[in-house]
């Protein structure tokens, strides 16, 4: 008896309250689980508005003023939670989901978005820009990213494999980010085919495609440890040295920056080997 | 009859993996063809050396702890191993060759540790206590090596799994001349310990009373088939299966007899890691598969057939 009155009580309380939380507005406290979700914030003038980033969001370089949570994927929930947010962006994997339903629950809003490709970009900015008031930037940047996605790649006049890791050999196939970089920049994927965005393949196939470059994502100028490896002299542009070592903070992540990504690879691509 | 059919095996397993592969070679330009002489050549070879001693050490291993269900990589090497590589990407260990050296020496210490555990009754090597102290070494260095690429850089070290998980994928003349001048040692010792393997089945102390000198056999067989293992696991990863299922096929095949039953268990492991390899290498190109996945299902069918026939006869 006593605890149905309390129960009314409550309800009371509840529903007298002023509603002094406006409806939803722009976010003004963003946590930011990916680089490229970090530089799209920035992109469209929301930068100021991230309270907590990834240890990976590195650019542009007022991102690292901004605390870091961690790793992001999955993200650790109570770290981001110390950030008080009103906003959690993630992208849209499977431990994610789980993590975003947990934010959820404590009164968090989340959104995840799907970031795997060019044509993600266009519809990323988009979302950004509506949740944080900034529609009219977040939609010329959009424009930019979408005509770049959908422009027509030029005809190729070389060709690379990415090689992800070297044993096993880890390459990067069709339908994958990488993969549109380097046919837009001009050259041709040789694993083109490989339906997968990334999968383990024979060296000898390697040795077969044989691409004009090698490309592997590197922040250092240092060629990669397989370069030396006899095996691996068999591919024809490793034994010619035909390396393409390429930052990860620009290649390795589709964001605003992609345009300059694929200029910047064309460049390197038409200079061709240094020594 | 057995030896000519087992023999042939062997032979076409290894001509079959330097002509078939994922790049089409011309029949006629095999011999000259740079993929079938630098690629596929050493990856054969490779690949019947670590299958060969795999079967070797298990089949040796089997007898010394007295049970069916010894497999090489189960007295804690792959644990071992496997934290000696994932330290050599944390580390960012330069050169060509610090990733299977790192690992030959996670298993040697694996080894060590095992081998004092097993030595913990006295100056007695106990096979249980082997057993046991394998597993338990094995998991602590597999928490050490979670523990490394949960806090590490990860998109690298998931990469180190996949070494782990085996392939012969980093097969050169390198690797594979190494392991052909290596594993003749450990290999002639536990052949040369055939009689007294035999004898150990009796159990010890029948085996001491027949004029075996048990505890050096143990000894020598435990660490010679445990530096067999190391060597495999340092060139090619984990490889699933062979050391378990091959001992057992030949055991169904040519009896208890070891004269017999380690050399039976040398090309049949042998054999069946090459062929393993070739379809890995072959059947979803330009894809690979982990070549542990093929030996398991290459070997458990063959085996479960083997057992069938035998129990009903």
């Amino acid at each position: 008896m006593l605890r149905r009155l309390l129960f009314a009580l409550l309800v009371l309380a509840v529903g007298c309250r002023p509603s002094g939380r406006p409806a939803v507005g722009p976010s003004q406290r963003i946590v930011s689980l990916l680089p490229s979700f970090t530089e799209l914030l920035f992109a469209i003038g929301a930068g100021d508005r991230i309270v907590g980033r990834t240890q990976w969001c590195d650019y542009p370089p007022a991102a690292l003023d901004i605390p870091s949570v961690g790793e992001g994927l999955p993200p650790n929930i109570e770290s981001v939670l110390a950030r008080r947010p009103d906003l959690v962006v993630l992208y849209n994997a499977g431990p994610n989901v789980t993590a975003a339903k947990q934010l959820e629950r404590a009164g968090v809003q989340t959104v995840l978005i799907d970031l795997n490709r060019l044509e993600d970009l266009g519809p990323a900015a988009r979302t950004l820009g509506r949740l944080t008031g900034r529609q009219e930037r977040a939609e010329s940047l959009a424009i930019a990213l979408d005509s770049l996605a959908g422009r027509p790649p030029p005809p190729s006049t070389t060709s690379l494999a990415f090689v992800v890791w070297d044993n096993p050999p880890i390459i990067i196939g069709h339908g994958s980010y990488l993969d549109q970089l380097a046919t837009q920049a001009g050259a041709r994927n040789v694993f083109g085919d490989v339906a997968a965005p990334s999968a383990q393949v024979s060296l000898e196939t390697i040795v077969a495609r044989d691409p004009q470059w090698i490309a592997v994502l590197a922040d250092s100028a240092v060629r990669p440890g397989f370069a030396k490896r006899r095996e691996w002299r068999a591919v024809r542009a490793v034994r010619e040295g035909h390396f393409l070592l390429l930052p990860g903070s620009l290649f390795g992540r589709p964001g605003p920056r992609s345009g300059e990504a694929i200029r910047e690879l064309r460049e390197r691509l038409d200079r061709g080997p240094h020594r | 009859m057995k030896w000519t059919i087992l023999g042939a095996v062997a032979v076409i397993a290894l001509i079959l993996s330097i002509v078939l592969g994922p790049a089409a070679v011309p029949l006629g330009e095999l011999l000259h063809s740079d993929i079938v002489w630098n690629l596929r050549a050493p990856r054969a070879l490779l690949a019947f050396l670590v299958g060969g001693s795999l079967g070797v050490a298990g089949a040796g291993l089997q007898a010394l702890v007295r049970n069916p269900l010894a497999d090489p990589f189960l007295l804690g090497l792959s644990g071992g191993a496997g934290l000696g590589a994932v330290l050599a990407i944390a580390l960012h260990l330069p050169g060509p060759w610090a990733l299977p050296i790192a690992a030959f020496i996670g298993a040697l210490a694996a080894l060590g540790l095992v081998y004092r555990l097993g030595l913990i009754g006295g100056a007695s090597l106990d096979p249980r206590i082997l057993l046991l102290g394998g597993v338990a070494i094995g998991a602590f260095a597999a928490a050490i090596t979670t523990a490394i690429v949960s806090l590490a850089d990860a998109a690298e070290l998931r990469n180190a799994f996949l070494w782990l998980w085996g392939g012969l994928s980093g097969a050169s003349w390198d690797s594979a001349l190494l392991v052909a001048l290596y594993a003749p040692i450990p290999l002639a010792v536990l052949f040369a310990a055939s009689r007294p393997l035999d004898l150990l089945a009796l159990g010890e102390e029948s085996a001491s009373y027949l004029g075996a000198d048990v505890e050096k056999v143990k000894r020598r067989v435990y660490l010679a088939a445990s530096l067999l293992t190391a060597a495999a696991v340092a060139v090619s990863g984990v490889i699933g299966f062979v050391g378990l299922v091959v001992p057992h096929i030949a055991r169904l095949t040519w009896g208890h007899r070891h004269r017999s039953l380690l050399p039976a268990a040398f090309l049949g492991g042998g054999a069946l890691l090459a062929f393993a390899d070739t379809l890995a290498r072959t059947v979803v190109a330009p894809r690979e598969l982990p070549v542990g996945v093929v030996t398991a299902l290459i070997g458990v069918p063959v085996f479960a057939l083997l057992l069938r026939r035998w129990t009903i006869a």
